[in-house]
């Protein structure tokens, strides 16, 4: 027991206590940016006069900056509407599983983007800026359509829209004869 | 969305429709026929005479020639003589001692045929019909040992003996027998050659007259007639004239059978031998059993035949004073019995078959030498029916006194050709099936029980059908405990791959159905389409006198019910399984399904009119052109369910079908001009909506026909002209209402139409195509629901075959002189080509060679994907089909051992996985980063 009472401090005490060690001989570059070791914080706040915390912006500003990614939120589908026609376009109108699964994906996107609308802009809405708000939502919901849009065309492509005269055929009935007309062998 | 689907599997259907190989011998069946045989012309033969081993040769009622292995009663080989179905009056067919050719003889043609193999040596043909062949037995010894040559006797114009030289075939001698006799027969001694010819006297009755030539020289040595005063009234009285010196007699009885007279050939004297009568019936017949060898005995027993009984006399003919006298009697015995005459050396022995023994006499002594009990011959026949024998062949082997062995072949009166070895069935012909007229499908008793009850489901509403289907299946549980005790048997079986066939008590593929034959003596025979090597059943229903005819009519318009009728009318209905006759008479309705609606038509073929009623009053009638004659009359099936009322184009549009149920094709031909003509013709108004002449026609080659759906087919052969060479064409016609994609016609989308008010004519698009072979029948597969694709049987009656061509192949719609657009493509429409190959894999028969078939029957299984297909006439042959493959059950190449192995190997990786996967996901969980 004597033993362990003179054995020394465990090392993890140490470095909780001591914290890092910094040893500047030569630093040759500079700490990254906001890096700040803890004395040489000191020694600058006894140097300088207190630095200037970053200036709030005004709600104005907030409701302007909050717009603006707001629409960038709502465009966003739209740009990646180009990338989404030519992968279309790649896979064929053939059946196969891998363009199932991409105009599948193509329909869930949009939907669930449609679906998820608040959530998406609660964030960016605030009282003042709701009026923008519609017009961005609105804006967002055009770009899906346009998304969904490219989706109908792709499985229009693939022939999976009853559009045509044979889709319909099976609830199409033979015209029944009025009269039978029956063989009797002599 | 549907339609895309349908069109990219169509694309993978087209490319190869064959006979599987796992499926060649299985799901087919084939019997290799010959037809009754006739008594006189059945016997077994050395093929080759060094060697012991003997044939059945026979020449059947249906003038089949051929060899039989005794042994297992397989066919040796097998030529038909009378391709085109005639029937003749007379057919022989010879064997001389010690010769490995049989001489035939069928209508106007003397040929030999190798024994071993069946190879033709030689063929004469005679001016007029044959009325006798006969083989001249080398007893001279002035001719070379070799081929012996054949003596043929043939009527007409010029009653001819002819000597045919063995070996080649070239006529040694002719002589022309002078007068109106009508030549009978022939017969020959050492040096001189009898013929028999029959002579009327002006009060009606029959005299013989003799006519004795040399052999050598074939001059008319001497002629004289028998004194057979008034007895003689026809020929059917003649009982017997003897082919050669082993039995040279020419015996005949009175009308009355009171009295038997023999006379010795070459003898101007005759003798007469009372007829005892055992019994209170009279004798229906008198024949005559003598050996045919040569250097046998001349003995030769009379077989008296009643219609309760049957005894025979044995005779023996002294050749040095041509005296005839009786040896012994045989005692009369109960049913109708059988004689056969076989030899041994000089020796001859008679064999007797009776109900329920056989027993073998020498011909000197009455002393039974052999005598073996029959249980059973073991055919099938019909409940309470009698099995007689008909007519029997024997080859007896004879060590001492006893005999050892003998085999036996007997026609029995159910049809059947049975082989007894000492009084056990070895193997047994169903011939009766080579004289089948009408077939028909009928589903088994149990089958159409299930059958009703899925009726009665699907037409009710859905709460009553499920409380329906519950009851079902709490009835269905009853049979739990014996489906527990075979379910040990049925896993095994399931696991060896043999389930597909075994004979489970259900059938839910609807394969085993039951093939009921309708034969030209009057019977009906069942087979199982699902085991076809046995009979079910075999009843006589007709009971038709000898000369008789019947026209049967068969139909199941009610399953698990067969109906027979011979006219038009109220018949007889059978059940299905067990060919019992049903005991309340179900009323007669016209065939197919009876809508209350509609008003009924019914047409007929009169006198090569057809002729329609409505309401009992002629509606119309449809004479063919002066000098126009009608061949065949082909209605559309009354039950020929079409899935889809137009074809899917490949741009997705719609070509609409001209589906009528009332239309018929009628073919007629006109002999003097050589055309043929095509009609198509609205049953109900008689209209003609598509007709069409081929002119160049060879009339005498069939001219096939079929129609189903919206289209039909028929093939015929031109005659070589000018313009074109000789060839045999299959023309395929398509109805459309309008060849305008979308358009429903005039009619538009209406849902009803009187085809006696409205006329619509159909567009119809029509393709010919060049064929290497003539077709002799046309038939089409058929469905259940008409969803699968169809194909095309056509019988070939040159190769001896079957062939199913998929209707894609013969699709009028073809692009001509272009290659197929991509739409085309998508629907599978290929480039026109004139010439249309029969592709080996389209042959339904493989390696079987398919003989004499007149017709082929189709009909749907249960499930969508399968036909089945009954080919029949002399053989009988029959498949199943899957024109568009079998898309709903599990083929033969499915591996169900695979299939386990993999599941099991699946099953133990999660279990070794499983606690793999916890241990790291719980691991995972005490990860911080």
């Amino acid at each position: 027991m004597a033993l362990t009472l003179s054995a020394p401090p465990p090392r993890w005490l140490e470095d909780l206590s001591s914290g890092p060690v910094t040893t500047k001989t030569k630093q040759s570059f500079p700490d990254p940016l906001g890096y700040q070791v803890a004395s040489r914080q000191q020694k600058s706040s006894s140097n300088k006069t207190v630095a200037h915390p970053r200036k709030q912006p005004t709600a104005d500003e907030m409701d302007t900056l909050k717009l603006k990614k707001a629409w960038e939120l709502a465009l966003a589908p739209a740009k990646q509407l180009p990338m989404n026609a030519i992968g279309m376009y790649m896979t064929g109108n053939s059946l196969q599983i891998f363009s199932i699964m991409m105009v599948f994906m193509l329909f869930k996107g949009p939907i669930q983007a449609v679906l998820n609308i608040q959530n998406t802009f609660q964030r960016l809405e605030t009282d003042t800026n709701r009026q923008q708000m519609l017009a961005v939502k609105a804006a967002f919901v055009g770009c899906n359509l346009l998304a969904l849009a490219l989706g109908i065309w792709k499985v229009n492509g693939m022939g999976l829209l009853p559009t045509t005269r044979s889709d319909w055929l099976a609830w199409e009935s033979a015209r029944e004869p009025l009269e039978r007309a029956y063989f009797v062998p002599t | 969305m549907l339609s895309t689907l349908l069109t990219a599997a169509s694309l993978l259907l087209v490319p190869t429709l064959a006979v599987f190989a796992d499926e060649a011998w299985n799901v087919d069946y084939h019997f290799a026929l010959l037809g009754a045989p006739k008594e006189e012309t059945s016997f077994f033969h050395q093929p080759n005479p060094s060697s012991r081993a003997s044939l059945i040769y026979t020449l059947s009622e249906q003038h089949a020639l051929g060899a039989v292995n005794p042994r297992d009663g397989s066919l040796v080989w097998r030529q038909l003589l009378s391709s085109d179905g005639i029937a003749y009056r007379n057919s022989f067919l010879r064997a001389g001692e010690g010769q490995d050719v049989v001489i035939s003889g069928v209508g106007h043609e003397v040929a030999a045929w190798s024994a071993a193999d069946g190879r033709l040596v030689w063929s004469l043909s005679t001016e007029g019909p044959l009325e006798d062949v006969e083989i001249l037995e080398l007893s001279d010894g002035k001719e070379t040992a070799g081929a012996k040559d054949a003596i043929a006797l043939s009527s007409g114009a010029n009653p001819t003996v002819q000597r045919i030289d063995g070996a080649s075939g070239a006529v040694k001698w002719q002589f022309i027998i002078d007068g109106s006799d009508a030549p009978y027969q022939l017969s020959a001694s050492s040096t001189q050659i009898f013929a028999i010819l029959i002579h009327k006297t002006i009060l009606g009755y029959v005299k013989l007259r003799v006519v004795v030539l040399d052999r050598v020289t074939g001059h008319k040595v001497d002629e004289y007639s028998l004194s057979s005063e008034n007895e003689l009234s026809t020929t059917e009285n003649i009982v017997s004239v003897g082919a050669n010196s082993a039995s040279p007699m020419i015996a005949w009885t009175d009308s009355l059978y009171t009295t038997l007279k023999v006379n010795v050939v070459g003898m101007k004297s005759m003798q007469s031998f009372d007829i005892a009568s055992h019994d209170d019936s009279p004798i229906e017949h008198v024949k005559v059993h003598a050996p045919y060898h040569v250097n046998s005995l001349s003995h030769f027993l009379v077989h008296y035949q009643t219609a309760t009984s049957h005894w025979a006399d044995v005779f023996h003919i002294n050749l040095k004073n041509g005296k005839v006298e009786k040896a012994y009697s045989l005692p009369k015995l109960a049913g109708r019995g059988a004689f056969s005459t076989s030899t041994s050396d000089a020796n001859v022995y008679f064999t007797r078959v009776t109900r329920d023994e056989i027993t073998t006499v020498s011909s000197a002594s009455h002393g039974v030498l052999g005598r073996w009990p029959l249980n059973t011959f073991g055919v099938v026949a019909g409940i309470g029916e009698q099995v007689e024998p008909i007519h029997a062949a024997s080859e007896v082997s004879v060590k001492g006194d006893t005999v050892s062995a003998i085999r036996t072949t007997i026609l029995l009166s159910t049809g059947d050709w049975v082989m007894l070895r000492d009084g056990k069935g070895i193997w047994n012909r169903p011939e009766m099936l080579a004289s089948t007229m009408v077939v028909t499908f009928a589903l088994p008793a149990d089958a159409a029980a299930l059958v009703q009850q899925l009726e009665v489901e699907a037409h009710s509403n859905p709460v009553a059908a499920y409380a329906h289907r519950v009851q079902r299946h709490l009835a269905d549980l009853q049979r739990l405990p014996s489906i527990i005790v075979s379910l040990p048997q049925q896993i095994v079986k399931g696991f060896l791959g043999t389930s597909a066939d075994d004979l489970t008590a259900s059938d839910t593929f609807g394969f085993r159905q039951v093939i009921v034959c309708a034969t030209r003596e009057g019977r009906l025979v069942a087979l199982d389409a699902g085991s076809p090597d046995k009979i079910v059943w075999n009843v006589n229903v007709a009971d038709l006198q000898p000369g008789q005819s019947w026209e049967p009519y068969l139909a199941s318009r009610i399953a698990g019910v067969v109906e027979v009728s011979s006219r038009a009318g109220a018949g007889i209905q059978y059940n299905a399984t067990n060919g019992q006759p049903l005991a309340e008479r179900l009323p007669v309705v016209p065939e197919g399904p009876q809508v209350p609606s509609s008003q009924v038509v019914l047409y007929t073929v009169h006198d090569g009119t057809l002729e329609a009623s409505y309401n009992r009053t002629p509606a119309w009638a449809f004479t063919p052109m002066h000098g126009e004659r009608l061949i065949d009359m082909v209605p559309r099936p009354v039950n020929d369910p079409v899935a889809s009322i137009g074809k899917v184009l490949g741009d997705r549009r719609v070509l609409y079908k001209y589906l009528d149920s009332n239309i018929a094709l009628l073919v007629t031909a006109q002999d003097s001009m050589g055309t043929a003509n095509i009609y198509v013709l609205s049953t109900v108004s008689g209209a003609i909506i598509y007709s069409n002449v081929h002119t160049g026609v060879d009339l005498t080659i069939p001219i096939a026909s079929i129609m189903s759906e919206n289209w039909f087919a028929y093939s015929f052969t031109n005659e070589a002209s000018d313009e074109a060479s000789k060839g045999h064409q299959l023309v395929v016609g398509e109805l459309f209402e309008s060849l305008v994609p979308d358009d429903r016609g005039m009619m538009g989308a209406t849902t009803n139409f009187s085809g006696m008010q409205t006329a619509t004519e159909p567009f119809v698009l029509t393709q010919t195509y060049q064929i290497p072979e003539v077709i002799s029948k046309l038939a089409v597969t058929r469905t259940r629901q008409g969803i699968t694709s169809r194909q095309l049987l056509a019988v070939l009656p040159d190769s001896n075959g079957i062939v199913g061509i998929p209707y894609g192949a013969v699709d009028p719609r073809r692009p001509v002189n272009r290659d197929p657009t991509k739409d085309e493509q998508a629907e599978g429409l290929v480039r026109y080509t004139a010439v249309l190959e029969f592709d080996p894999k389209w042959f339904l028969n493989h390696q079987r060679e398919i003989v004499g078939v007149k017709n082929v029957f189709t009909s749907p299984a249960l499930i969508e994907s399968t036909s089945l297909v009954f080919a029949y006439g002399l053989d009988i042959f029959g498949t199943r089909l899957s024109p568009s493959f079998s898309f709903d059950i599990l083929g033969k190449d499915f591996n169900k051992l695979q299939m386990l192995a993999t599941v099991a190997a699946l099953a133990v990786a999660t279990f070794i996985v499983a606690p793999l996967v916890m241990r790291k996901q719980v691991d995972q969980r005490w990860r911080f980063l």
